[in-house]
């Protein structure tokens, strides 16, 4: 794969239920290569925006393109290029893992047999048992054994860790970013916490009511946002148009500001600011009509 | 696929040849004793000609012996949707509601290859269990079809091609329900519903017309008594009646309240009802499908219930390809 192509490009997507829009205007161009974390709180349209980037759902408006092709089309060749992940990682329950690795092989065209089996002994997972008795972290090892053995160029996972315990959750990112340090794919995952998303992700894209807030390289974008805090004021805050958030307290007022590393006003302290605020400063502007939030915290 | 499919589907398949292997069986053993009364074969008994002395003793022991069985049979009416709908519904719906559908159509299998494989397997083995299990009924109501036709409910409705088309009907409104419905048991139920409902009313409604009846009319005998035996002559028990009453002299069919008046007035009369009738040049009519026409019958019902099974697949196939499901 070349440092160029795109894993993931949408334009204009929208996609309607009957009971209204799901996710609407989603134009994003993701690069190939790193892991992308997708993150939203729930209803947010991330489910959504997955299956349509693995085929699952069809857009209602724009169009998907998946490592230069368009989604729809669905040949085996474009099919066996993007392993997907479902929320609650889904098995056949009555199926034995041996008969789901047979089902990933009978299923692919490039199946690894032997780095699934590989993957499984190393967890101690064995292959004669039925898929339904085995534990929630089990299960979803043996889902991301099928996947991984895909040998997919893009893989997709639905809240992979969100119904797991502390302890599966993190063997399961372990068995994740192993695979991603092996090289070759490009991960996207969405999930609602945003927490530990720094150390494991290269790209962000922050997805609230059905709309992209917030897209980019997560360096490019901590380097661009910082924290300006200052006396409390509550006019001309925003001439530049570049604040994202403004929280005033008795005597302060504090600023999330994208500006590109500017010199602060004089009076006013500059602090970087964590992955975890930026986004949910993201997630609350964009809950709001005006676009900037302003509030007031009580002390 | 084909091994994907088994796996998958291998415990419907089991239970279903169960049930049919031990139905089959019951039937081929029931059918051989009664078999063995006709000792040149039922066939050699059907129709007018046929029927002679040790016939009808033979038509008697199999009414007294196992009459009661011809009875039961009505039961296997159920046997094309219990099949056709037990395949159908988990088809799509299991998927659905195990959230497995996402990794089915996620693999290296394009959906619509997917999809076409398991229709075909499974609609297939739809049709080989109902017909293996139809050619064995068939074959047991031989004796009763000699005796009493092929064209009654209870010999039409289980015999020939119509049972596969049932069959088929029902795993197409199984498949439909369960892609849209999402849930098996819910699509299991709408498939019985369908299938009680669009069965009865197709053949009380549907099936009398689909050719013209013919009509016979003959004065009424001077003699005789006023008994079933009375209309014989006018078609064969082996044709399908759908009406018989009384008409005047000049071919106007008579009301039942019409009828009785003259019933009345006959016995004031104190005469035969008979010779009452036939002094008034009163007629009996008869409104009939001939005997001969059961296969065109079976065609036309057959390729009624398939073509509405193939637009229920139709849309199946439609709301997969369409990603709607």
């Amino acid at each position: 794969m070349t440092g160029t192509e795109l894993a993931l490009r949408t334009d204009g997507v929208g996609k309607r239920y009957r009971k209204g829009w799901a996710l609407r205007d989603c134009t994003l161009a993701l690069p190939a290569g790193g892991v992308i974390a997708l993150v939203g709180p729930n209803g947010a349209g991330k489910t959504t925006l997955l299956r349509l980037v693995v085929g699952l759902l069809a857009p209602s408006t724009g169009t998907v393109e998946v490592l230069g092709h368009d989604v729809t089309a669905s040949t085996p060749q474009t099919l066996s290029r993007v392993g997907f992940l479902a929320q609650d990682h889904p098995l056949y329950k009555r199926f034995t893992v041996a008969e789901m690795l047979r089902f990933g092989r009978a299923c692919n065209l490039r199946f690894d047999q032997g780095l699934a089996e590989r993957r499984l002994a190393k967890l101690g997972i064995p292959l004669d048992r039925r898929a339904g008795t085995l534990s929630g972290g089990q299960q979803a090892q043996v889902a991301l054994a099928l996947a991984l053995a895909k040998r997919p160029d893009l893989l997709v996972l639905d809240e992979p860790v969100a119904s797991l315990d502390p302890l599966a959750r993190h063997e399961f990112l372990q068995v994740l970013m192993g695979a991603v340090a092996e090289g070759g794919v490009t991960v996207l995952f969405s999930s609602h916490v945003v927490h530990e998303l720094e150390r494991v992700c290269d790209h962000l894209v922050v997805l609230n009511r059905g709309r992209v807030t917030l897209t980019g390289d997560i360096d490019t974008l901590l380097a661009e946002h910082r924290l300006l805090v200052g006396p409390r004021t509550a006019t001309d805050l925003d001439r530049a148009g570049t604040v994202v958030q403004a929280v005033h307290s008795d005597r302060q007022t504090t600023l999330l500001v994208r500006d590109g590393g500017l010199p602060a006003a004089p009076g006013w302290q500059a602090q970087p600011v964590a992955l975890e605020e930026l986004v949910l400063a993201y997630l609350r502007r964009s809950s709001e009509p005006s676009g900037t939030v302003w509030s007031e915290v009580a002390v | 696929m084909r091994w994907l499919n088994w796996r998958q589907h291998r415990t419907e398949v089991c239970v279903l040849g169960l049930l049919v292997g031990l139905f089959g069986v019951a039937l081929l053993v029931l059918g051989t004793q009664a078999h063995d009364l006709f000792p040149g074969g039922p066939a050699r008994c059907a129709g007018e000609a046929g029927v002679d002395e040790a016939c009808t003793a033979a038509f008697r022991r199999l009414d007294e012996e196992y009459g009661y069985l011809e009875n039961l049979l009505a039961a296997f009416y159920l046997v094309p949707v219990v099949i056709g709908a037990f395949l159908g519904a988990p088809l799509l719906a299991r998927e659905l509601e195990d959230g497995t559908w996402q990794l089915a159509w996620t693999q290296a299998v394009p959906r619509m290859r997917w999809l076409a494989a398991k229709l075909v397997a499974l609609a297939g083995v739809t049709v080989a269990l109902t017909g293996m299990f139809t050619v064995v009924l068939t074959w047991f109501r031989q004796p009763f079809d000699a005796w009493e036709g092929r064209f009654q409910y209870d010999a039409f409705d289980l015999e020939g091609l119509v049972p596969m088309a049932y069959a088929l009907f029902a795993f197409g409104v199984a498949t439909a329900a369960g892609a849209i419905l999402r849930r098996s048991l819910p699509a299991f139920g709408v498939a019985f519903g369908a299938f009680l409902a669009a069965r009865m009313s197709v053949a009380l409604l549907a099936r009398p017309a689909y050719a013209t009846p013919l009509t016979t009319m003959a004065p009424v005998p001077v003699g005789g008594t006023k008994d079933q035996a009375g209309y014989r002559p006018v078609h064969s028990v082996a044709d399908w009646t759908i009406e018989r009453g009384y008409a005047d002299a000049t071919g106007r069919r008579l009301s039942s309240t019409e009828y009785y008046e003259l019933e009345e007035a006959a016995n004031q009369a104190g005469t035969n009802l008979n010779q009452f009738l036939h002094a008034r040049g009163i007629q009996q009519f008869g409104v009939y499908h001939p005997a001969d026409r059961f296969w065109t019958f079976q065609l036309i019902e057959a390729a009624l219930f398939v073509a509405v099974a193939a637009i229920l697949i139709g849309v199946v196939v439609w709301r997969v390809r369409r990603r709607l499901v």
